[in-house]
């Protein structure tokens, strides 16, 4: 098995392999299908979950030992389970007495953790608005990021967390866009792309403002495929990112008009995604996303593909479909081949 | 009968729109798989405090239904799922009266 899963797979969409889908009558039930396989594929196995906890609990143990007064916690993806194989896994350092985000005190971090074998490839960065450090596990090879004293990121999870208890369908829908914009690059902040939380953000909006779910007409988790193409149809085709800012208000989300929003006044740009963060109004935490020009480029271009790809396939005969993938127009998947099971 | 002109006219044999051929219609994708009828509540009410715009930004109309200037240069010749337009048949009514 461990040599198995080391190879890498001759095939850019993995999930279809012995889940054959195309005998479904509507193209759009073929694509809710491949979406859950994508979805099961790329959730880690229990044996994962199992050395990720271990190599947490093993790292939250020696910096204890360092600084009894601290406590490390997991926030962002991996705390909301809405990571990508191999993402970095986001941790803070808070503590009783407060400052551990000095120079000094990253610099004894690091050297602790070397001596303790728990951390290589250290990068130490303090001079940044937010310090952290980074670094590889290296038994388990997990990338690690922490940062410290700064509990935002905790108060975000809770509340993704109960999104994602709310919202059937969000979680699926999430890790699909994620993939998305991972294998065209645009899903990194320092490069303008889209953030974690905003994708959440988006497909949250989404959901809860579709006609067919607030009449209750139908459910997420049965209509996944023909609402991921409507998600890019809306926020690649006719979303007014130049008038219309996303936020919320009592777990729920709104839009509103972007000029009704005082802190991010005067506009300079107006074609910019502005979202409210619901943990404080006066930010907008997409304000890094300088290129929604690309991103929302790219959602048109999936809906294209995708709603192509459906009348080519609704035309063609079964045994032209044999072996065929829909979700595989617009998400390639290349990586060390994983076992899955089927929920 | 006769005229040529008839039989370059571009109609949609599944939905009857003019915009696009039966081979290109959206009603090949969009097609739900709707919440089993006896489990439905028996009075359908469309929840308008739930309605936004994705072109104003605005309660109680979706995108499609905006009177103001669109804002997106991408054309939507075929509608979206956000208009009244994608709304049952009683519920239909409520929004357009
Ligand atoms: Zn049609
Ligand atoms: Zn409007």
């Amino acid at each position: 098995l461990e040599k198995k899963q080391k190879e890498i797979l001759n095939t850019d969409y993995p999930w279809i392999l012995n889940h054959d889908h195309s005998k479904q009558k509507e193209i759009s039930d073929w694509l809710t299908f491949e979406i859950k396989d994508f979805v099961a594929y790329i959730s880690p196995s229990r044996e994962e979950i199992e050395v990720r906890n271990q190599t947490i609990s093993m790292i939250r143990e020696a910096v204890k030992q360092l600084w009894p007064d601290a406590d490390l916690h997991v926030f962002g993806s991996y705390s909301t389970d809405l990571y990508l194989p191999g993402s970095d896994i986001d941790c803070v350092i808070t503590s009783e007495l407060g400052g551990k985000e000095s120079r000094n005190n990253l610099f004894s971090l690091a050297s602790h953790l070397k001596k303790k074998n728990l951390a290589t490839e250290i990068e130490v960065v303090a001079k940044a608005r937010v310090p952290i450090i980074k670094f590889v596990e290296p038994n388990s090879g997990i990338h690690i990021d922490v940062s410290f004293e700064r509990t935002n990121g905790l108060e975000a999870a809770k509340l993704i967390r109960e999104w994602l208890n709310d919202t059937p369908g969000l979680r699926e829908l999430v890790l699909i866009v994620k993939q998305f914009l991972h294998s065209r690059r645009l899903n990194n902040v320092h490069t303008g792309g889209l953030g974690g939380f905003s994708i959440i953000c988006l497909v949250f909006s989404f959901l809860h403002m579709h006609p067919r779910i607030i009449t209750k007409e139908i459910e997420a988790k049965d209509n996944l495929g023909v609402l991921l193409i409507e998600f890019f149809e809306l926020y690649g085709k006719n979303f007014g990112y130049d008038d219309v800012a996303l936020g919320s208000s009592d777990g729920y989300p709104v839009y509103f008009p972007k000029s009704t929003w005082n802190a991010i006044q005067p506009i300079k740009n107006p074609f910019t995604l502005a979202i409210q963060d619901p943990g404080d109004e006066s930010n907008n935490i997409s304000r890094g996303t300088f290129n929604i020009r690309d991103i929302k480029k790219a959602f048109a271009g999936a809906f294209d593909l995708l709603t192509n790809r459906c009348f080519e396939l609704h035309s063609a005969t079964f045994k032209d479909r044999l072996g065929k993938s829909v979700l595989g127009n617009v998400i390639k998947y290349r990586g060390k081949a994983r076992d899955f099971e089927d929920e | 009968s006769q005229c040529p002109h008839k039989w370059n006219k571009i109609q949609c044999t599944l939905c009857k729109s003019e915009k696009h051929l039966k081979e290109r219609c959206p009603s090949i994708w969009r097609a739900y798989i709707l919440v089993d009828d006896s489990k439905m509540a028996k009075s359908k009410v469309l929840p308008f405090h739930t309605i936004y715009c994705y072109n104003c930004g605005e309660k109680g109309h979706f995108g499609d239904d905006c009177k103001k200037r669109r804002s997106s240069r991408v054309p939507n010749d075929d509608g979206s799922a956000f208009t009244g337009s994608n709304l049952s048949a009683e519920l239909k009514q409520e929004y357009y009266c």
